[in-house]
């Protein structure tokens, strides 16, 4: 594993206790590299990210996170099998998480400034609390999404897309090597969506790796250099142009009626893009 | 007697300071806690634990007499706290399971306190609480362990708020739940017992839940919460206490003191709830209907009003 790689998968598969889950996963992921994994609903791609987190446990293979950070393997006896907390690797600050529309309190008492400082509180630990240099790597985050101005609102009185973005800036405030995004363009209006993208874009200048799931193709045109189909298991992968062919689309999406162009995909029975 | 001495003068004597300083403490760590409660929606666990207790009081009055009770309830709430944390993650969501375990503890108590000589009259101390005949050697006992209620929130307050808001985001973030699950029951534990032998195992949910609910009236400012719920909690403790002395001592009604305090709660989250809604009414004219309305919707689920006065011998598992 190179230096420069910063999340590896080999023959991974993640699977809940109750059985679903996705599995035949290689992947590596550079510094400043963006990889999309595009499927159906219920392909597995939260799961997928749930499991590099450390929240679904990995049943087969193994996962790097960081060239230093020891590999987790399903073989060893480790106690992350079947165990509902986080491994390691998802403690030692490197990744950062962006979970789907956040199904968040909207009546919860919490200013975006005080979410966004959550992103700090993993290099805190339990007993230190926020200082100043916290407190400033929040502001920069919140100015890094563009919602500089509504940093005293209460978070339940922001719109999704500015939920979206201000949960963007927590998981930044945790200077993460390693971004995980989880379908981030679902429901954004077109003003939300492209802030969304500028930020995947200075994320990539600065290093930051980031695998985003969505089924939004320009998404992935615009930013991402590789593409993951996932359906149950790993189909494709590789550069935007090569796996993103109307060909391997179908067999992902099981098939008939799928239809594609340069910016969307148009399923059956599926919504959006 | 002039409101002064009802307000001050009748907690120069000794049993009404001890009284006093007991629920002062009590309630100021009770509303703290209870912030989180209610923002965790953890009404059920407190309930819970409200029940589990009382077999613990019991077998420790019965082993030790009244010294016996404040170990008895430590190891019964400790206890509780550990099963309902374990019933609360394995998803066991029946409110039937629920109701037997519950009704289970309290006829073991029940059991156990009809063995000794004076059953009505201990039932009641324990069921209804007897501030007024705390022994002073009881006091520190009981300050102590309100203070490790406080402490065990204090040190995880920043990760119980993640949590509470972000339950999946926290443990992405590499908290541990069961720890932070444990450390906040076992919080809430600690106050059941330092309010058994006060204001009695059935009240002290009102301690717990009515000041965190006052406060998510009052602010929507997170860290406000906190400083809201402990002086509503304080200043409600102090009036209830006031209240019934006077009607008692002045007014020849005897009250029951625990009663009374619990009673005062009420009123005043009643009277807060009355200002939200006139003050949101007022805010509501063009354009704010929403918020109001969410607010409204707020009050009477946040506040579980018939919870209060019906008695809860069998809890109903909050939704979520």
């Amino acid at each position: 594993m190179s230096d420069a790689t910063v999340l590896r998968l080999d023959g991974a598969a993640f699977t809940y206790p109750g059985g679903a889950g996705v599995s035949e996963l290689d992947l590596a992921v550079e510094a400043g590299e963006a990889v999309a994994l595009i499927g159906p609903n219920g392909a597995g791609k939260s799961t997928l990210l749930k499991g590099i987190l450390g929240l679904v446990p990995l049943t087969a293979g193994r996962v790097q996170v960081g060239a230093s950070a020891a590999p987790v393997s399903a073989d060893a006896p480790n106690d992350r099998a079947g165990s509902p907390e986080p491994a390691t690797h998802a403690r030692n600050g490197m990744v950062g998480f962006l979970p789907q529309s956040a199904e968040l309190d909207p009546d919860f008492p919490i200013s975006l400034e005080q979410v966004v400082i959550q992103g700090r509180y993993r290099g805190l630990g339990l007993l230190r609390w926020p200082g100043r240099a916290d407190r400033q790597a929040a502001r920069e985050a919140i100015q890094t999404v563009g919602l500089a101005a509504l940093a005293k609102h209460r978070f339940g009185e922001l719109s999704g897309g500015q939920r979206q973005r201000g949960l963007l800036a927590r998981a930044l405030a945790s200077e993460p090597r390693l971004l995980l995004l989880d379908e981030p363009f679902n429901g954004l209006d077109q003003a939300n969506r492209d802030a969304l993208i500028d930020t995947i874009r200075t994320l990539k200048h600065r290093g930051v790796a980031v695998v985003v799931s969505t089924h939004d193709l320009e998404l992935a045109r615009l930013v991402c250099d590789t593409v993951v189909l996932v359906n149950g298991t790993q189909l494709a992968s590789g550069p935007v142009d090569e796996v993103l062919t109307l060909g391997n689309v179908q067999e992902c999406f099981d098939g008939v009626g799928v239809e594609m162009d340069e910016h969307t995909l148009v399923v059956p029975g599926h919504e959006g893009h | 007697m002039s409101l002064v001495d009802v307000l001050f003068g009748s907690f120069a004597i000794p049993f009404m300071g001890r009284a006093l300083l007991v629920m002062l403490v009590l309630a100021v760590v009770a509303g703290v806690v209870g912030v989180l409660v209610n923002l965790r929606g953890l009404e059920f666990i407190s309930d819970g634990l409200t029940h589990a207790v009382f077999p613990g009081l019991a077998i420790g009055l019965a082993v030790g007499g009244t010294t016996g009770l404040i170990p008895g309830a430590a190891i019964a709430a400790l206890g509780g706290a550990l099963a309902l944390t374990w019933l609360d993650r394995a998803g066991i969501t029946s409110d039937a399971a629920i109701a037997i375990v519950l009704t289970a503890t309290f006829s073991v108590g029940v059991i156990v306190v009809s063995r000794s000589s004076d059953y009505a009259g201990e039932l009641e101390a324990l069921l209804f609480g007897r501030v007024l005949t705390i022994p002073p050697s009881e006091v520190v006992p009981l300050v102590v362990v309100s203070l490790i209620a406080l402490a065990a929130v204090a040190v995880t307050l920043k990760q119980q708020l993640f949590r509470a808001f972000d339950a999946r985001g926290s443990r992405a973030a590499g908290d541990s739940s069961l720890v932070l699950d444990l450390v906040l029951n076992a919080a809430v534990a600690l106050v059941v017992v330092a309010a058994a032998s006060t204001i009695g195992t059935l009240l002290v949910l009102a301690l717990l839940i009515v000041p965190g609910a006052v406060a998510r009236l009052v602010t929507e400012r997170m860290w406000w919460l906190f400083p809201t719920a402990a002086a509503f909690a304080a200043i409600a403790a102090w009036l209830g206490l006031a209240a019934g002395y006077a009607i008692s001592v002045g007014g020849g009604f005897d009250l029951p003191a625990g009663s009374t305090v619990v009673g005062v709660f009420v009123i005043g989250y009643g009277i807060v709830l009355l200002v939200r809604l006139l003050l949101d009414r007022r805010a509501t004219r063009p354009g704010r209907r929403r918020q109001a309305a969410g607010r409204a919707r707020d009050a009477s689920g946040d506040a579980g009003m018939e919870d209060l006065l019906s008695t809860p011998l069998l809890s109903s598992r909050k939704a979520r």
